[in-house]
Order: structure tokens, then C-alpha cells, then sequence
């Protein structure tokens, strides 16, 4: 339903006790690259480092119980809907300064391993389209305002290949592409979003959608063009940015954004949603960096 | 594609994945630039990619859409926000904070204008023609340095305006001493000393459309490139982030953040829009200093 007036939002965090704060830390699994993303699933903290289980390929829905780390937020049946009603960040680590934090809801994943990456083509990858139902991994319905990103979550190998995703988009229209030439990231540490980086040919943190096109349905390939890497485990992250990215200037620096107030955006959380964090580090961090973040929560 | 009728079309935009968000990372030169001179971000190396103004000379060119912050190849499309930091080139160093920034379209540009050539008109080749804004209106002129700058020179542009008139004569423009290129080697027109982006027009013009030539009357002792570009948004960027490394270990910095529509009125990104920042750090050399940024459009169904 959401919130009709301030009235009812108080009313709803005050007398009806609708609010929950999560707190959740970090530690980035490996060095950050200068002015690439990062994501921070795979590394150790207040939930498990997710080890992208599944079979090979293939589309795997991830939703806020999920096996392999996802913050438990609120009910995920009731037809009340869930805000982020404000949200602070804080980074430590070194050199890697200035910092954006990125709030996403991870919708799923597919997984390439082995010769999916060490080789070059077309690596399909198999999955069943979202669709419109109320199943969770169905919570933007047709896809609509999804995006994809290209992360490795083991130490790359050598080579730096270009990527492109054929996908259907959310209005229902097979065969789109990703912006083609887009470069990978050689021997890039585990945990970087590898479309990502400081240079020509990269994009961040999103791959490009063609143009127009607001959201991703079914993700069709991977095509791997060049040289390939020589080694690797990545995934295709699909999922929903949540928000805007929040900047952490200077380490152990904390920002809060309310976003009740001063950017009324109330961000909803999905039934479902799996709430993660990409960062975005200017500098290289000389070691795996510690994130911490809370947010507060309404629902109604 | 159409606009925005109210807040609530503005707001669901983002719901429906109308929204595109991009990094850039941009980071100046080694060589030292001095107090309150205008930098072009876009000819330093990071993503994207270093803009040098690299063709051939005195002929107009595009900037490569490479060369611009990544947004969507659509129409009708709006500035969201932009937030931006940036980071010191050392733990100690505060030079390169307070800057004011300014968001604009790179339209095209006349590479390689010898700033030494007194006395001899550069003429300039038309082969392409100003793209996305037509007649020009709001378009105005920076000579970008494209080296290292030795001596102050002294130059006039004739221009053809707005409306289509030829012959139009810039203000007498004075070059600075600069140490690479990326500077903006102008100063403002009745100075040396004073900082301005772009050359002053002919009196009662308010835009440009294509640029016949370039006259020296004193030399310059370098290589300089003018570039017509539409302003777009005026921002800033406040405290230098980093953090000391001896005696009391502290962290400083800061973001700005600009949400259009809440902060400000937003502007359009013309299809095919070019995007690139134009930087004055007020409090010292910009060398090494890194720009880092977020920016958002969003459009309509």
C-alpha cells in the first residue's frame, strides 16, 4: 500500500511498531581495482560468503532467503509494501577512497566456469523468463528495470576478452544486445564487476542495454570475443538498483542518506527482495576492504 | 520519446527502469596547473577514456561519443543527478578542493591552432558542422591547450553567430603560461590574470555556429584547440577526500550530491549528447587529482 501522508508513516513506525533496522558488514574478498566495482556477495561478514552454487549456465532466482547470504527483510508474503527509509555507509580500507556504495536487489544469477570462460563464443545460458506472477523471482514483473553486470568471484586469468549479453527485454523482444566491444578485465581479482574499470571499452556498473530497451526478461548468451581469459569463475548478476549510489569520501567516513526527507524516494523493497551492495573504489585498496552499512525500513 | 508532466512521471520513471546511472573517473596530468585556470577533464586518462583533440589540424571534427560520460543513445532524455568527489593527489594535499564544475555537451572542435602564428590568419576547414544544437543557440567557445604554453599570447576568433552572420569578432583573448595540455589556455578576454571558460563573444551574440579563423597578435608559445560546447549544469565539488598518513591519522572529504527537479531545474541530454566536465580548483594545482563522479538521466515513456 505505502504510505499516504507523513501521518501515516509515523503512525505506521510509531503505533504499529511497521519498522525494522538491519545492519550488515563485509569484508571485500580481495583488493579492489582502481576505478573499478566491485561486489561484495562472495566475501566473509554478518552474512555467509555466497559460493554461487547451481549448475552451470544456468539461471539461478535468488531471493532474501537465499542459502547463500541474503539479508532477511520483513514478510515476504503479506500485501503490504516495504521502504527503505534511510541508509548510511562507511568503507575502511586502504587507498581505495573516495567510495560510491550501490544498494541492489539481486533478482539471480548464472554462473560460467571452466571452459565457459577459457573459451571464446557463445555460451548459452539457460533460464525461464520472468514473468508477471507472484512468485518472488517474478517481483519486477516482465523484467522490467533489471540490469546485468559480468563479475568474477574466483582470480581471473590472463587476457582481457569483450563480453556481450543477448538478451530478451522487458517488452517481450528476443535477441537484444548488449553494447557490443566492451572489454573484461585481465587477471582481475576475485569480486570485480569486470565490464567495470578506468579505461576505454568499460562501462559501470551496468553493462549497456540497447537503446531504449528499461529492463531484462531472460538472459539468452554470454559471447566471449578476442582471447579469451586464460582462467576464471564469473556470474551474470541480474538485479535492481535500488537506489542512488551513496558516496563514501574518505575511509572510515560514514554517510547517511534520508530518504524520507531530503530525497523522497522511499525506495521499495520487493517481496523477495535480496538486498547486496556494489562499491565502487577510485583507488586500488591494497587488501580486501571492510564495508559496513544500516538501513532503516518501513512498511504499510 | 516525451518529457515529464509532473513529479509523479518524474518519480516512476525510475520504477519502470527508465533510468540510466554511469560512473567517470577522471585523472589530470602530472603537470602542475595553477590557481583559479579552468581544466577539460575530458582530455585526461581514466573512463572515460582522454579526449587530446587528436586529428586533423584546424579541421572541425566530432569528439568520439567514447570520449563522453556514458549515457543512452536516446531521445528526450533529462539530468537526473550527478555527485561527485574528489580524491587529493596525497594524503597532505588540499589544492584541489573547491572546485567549480560545469557539465556540458562537446559539440566540435579545431584542433592544433599554433599559438605562435602571429600575424598570420589560421583559417579553418568546415568539414563537418556543428551537431545537435543547429543554430548554435548558447553555444560558446574554449581553447583547450593541447601543450604546454610558454609565453602569453594575445588572439581574436571570427566566428560565424546565431543568427547566421559571418565575420562576427571575438573579444581580444589573452593565453596563459600553462604547464600541459588540458588547461584552458585562455584567460578572461581583458586580462591575463583572470579566469574565464570560454571567449568572449562579439558584443549582442549569444551563441556560435561554426569558427572561420583565428588571429594572433602576440604569441603564445604553443598549441591550443577551440572547442564549441553547450553548458549544461553548474556544480561543485567541495572538501579534497584523503586521509593523512603520520601524526593524528584523520580522514577528510566530502561529496556533493545535485538531484535535479528537488535541487535544481534539470536540462535536457540532446541524442548523441557528448558529455564532459569543465573544472577551476581555486585553491592550487589539480595535478594528479582525481575527479570521480555518479550521473543519472532518466526519460519518459
Amino acid at each position: 500500500m505505502g504510505f499516504s501522508s507523513q501521518d501515516e508513516l509515523i503512525s505506521s513506525i510509531t503505533t504499529d511498531g511497521q519498522i525494522d533496522s538491519i545492519v550488515y558488514q563485509k569484508t571485500t574478498p580481495a583488493a579492489g581495482l582502481a576505478g573499478h566495482w566491485q561486489h561484495a556477495l562472495s566475501g566473509v561478514g554478518s552474512i555467509p560468503a555466497a559460493t554461487f552454487s547451481g549448475a552451470e549456465a544456468t539461471f539461478v532466482p535468488t531471493d532474501n532467503t537465499w542459502s547463500e547470504g541474503a539479508i532477511p527483510v520483513g514478510d515476504q508474503t503479506d500485501p503490504i509494501t516495504k521502504h527503505i527509509l534511510s541508509m548510511g555507509v562507511s568503507m575502511v580500507g586502504a587507498a581505495g577512497a573516495p567510495w560510491f556504495i550501490l544498494p541492489i536487489d539481486l533478482v539471480g544469477y548464472a554462473k560460467l566456469t571452466t571452459t565457459n570462460v577459457s573459451t571464446t563464443g557463445a555460451k548459452t545460458i539457460t533460464m525461464t523468463p520472468i514473468g508477471s506472477t507472484a512468485a518472488n523471482v517474478d517481483r519486477y514483473p516482465e523484467g522490467e528495470g533489471l540490469r546485468m553486470f559480468v563479475a568474477s568471484y574466483a582470480t581471473m586469468g590472463a587476457n582481457a576478452p569483450t563480453m556481450q549479453v543477448t538478451y530478451t527485454n522487458s517488452a517481450g523482444t528476443a535477441g537484444k544486445t548488449t553494447q557490443a566491444g566492451i572489454v573484461s578485465t585481465a587477471s582481475a581479482t576475485s569480486g570485480i564487476l569486470l565490464n567495470s574499470g578506468n579505461a576505454a571499452n568499460k562501462v559501470g556498473p551496468f553493462l549497456n542495454l540497447a537503446a531504449g530497451d528499461t529492463g531484462v526478461k531472460d538472459i539468452q548468451t554470454l559471447t566471449w570475443g578476442g582471447t579469451a581469459h586464460a582462467s576464471g569463475s564469473v556470474f551474470i548478476g541480474l538485479c535492481k538498483p535500488l537506489c542512488m549510489p551513496i558516496p563514501v569520501p574518505a575511509t572510515g567516513l560514514y554517510n547517511m542518506v534520508d530518504f524520507v526527507n531530503t530525497l523522497p524516494s522511499m525506495p521499495r523493497l520487493r517481496n523477495g527482495a535480496n538486498v547486496q551492495f556494489l562499491i565502487f573504489a577510485t583507488g586500488a585498496t591494497t587488501s580486501g576492504a571492510t564495508f559496513y552499512t544500516n538501513f532503516d525500513y518501513g512498511w504499510n | 520519446m516525451a518529457g515529464f508532466r509532473n513529479v509523479a512521471q518524474w518519480a516512476s520513471a525510475s520504477d519502470a527502469g527508465r533510468v540510466h546511472m554511469t560512473t567517470f573517473r577522471k585523472a589530470v596530468a602530472s603537470a602542475a596547473t595553477a590557481a583559479n585556470d579552468f581544466v577539460d577533464y575530458t582530455y585526461f586518462a581514466g573512463n572515460p577514456p582522454a579526449n587530446f583533440y587528436a586529428s586533423a589540424p584546424l579541421e572541425a571534427a566530432y569528439v568520439e561519443s567514447i570520449r563522453g560520460i556514458n549515457i543512452p543513445n536516446i531521445a528526450g532524455q533529462f539530468l537526473k543527478s550527478i555527485t561527485v568527489m574528489s580524491a587529493a593527489a596525497s594524503a597532505t594535499t588540499t589544492s584541489n578542493q573547491n572546485q567549480r564544475l560545469l557539465l556540458a555537451d562537446y559539440l566540435l572542435y579545431y584542433p592544433f591552432v599554433d599559438t605562435d602564428a602571429v600575424g598570420e590568419q589560421q583559417d579553418m576547414i568546415q568539414t563537418v558542422s556543428l551537431p545537435r544544437y543547429i543554430g548554435g543557440a548558447g553555444v560558446q567557445m574554449m581553447a583547450v591547450g593541447q601543450s604546454a604554453s610558454s609565453a602569453v599570447g594575445q588572439f581574436t576568433v571570427t566566428y560565424t553567430n546565431l543568427e547566421g552572420v559571418p565575420g562576427r569578432v571575438s573579444q581580444n583573448t589573452f593565453t596563459k603560461v600553462i604547464g600541459g595540455g588540458g588547461t584552458i589556455v585562455s584567460s578572461s578576454n581583458n586580462a591575463v590574470t583572470g579566469s574565464h571558460p570560454f571567449i568572449g563573444l562579439q558584443a549582442g551574440d549569444t551563441g556560435v555556429q561554426s569558427v572561420e579563423s583565428v588571429n594572433f597578435t602576440a604569441a603564445g608559445g604553443g598549441l591550443m584547440a577551440i572547442v564549441l560546447v553547450k553548458p549544461l549544469f553548474n556544480f561543485y565539488s567541495t572538501q579534497e577526500c584523503r586521509r593523512t598518513t603520520s601524526g593524528n591519522l584523520e580522514s577528510y572529504g566530502a561529496a556533493s550530491q545535485f538531484e535535479t527537479v528537488i535541487h535544481r531545474n534539470t536540462v535536457e541530454i540532446k541524442q548523441g549528447a557528448v558529455l564532459g566536465v569543465v573544472g577551476l580548483g581555486n585553491a592550487g594545482s589539480l595535478a594528479s587529482s582525481v575527479l570521480v563522479g555518479t550521473l543519472e538521466t532518466t526519460w519518459g515513456a
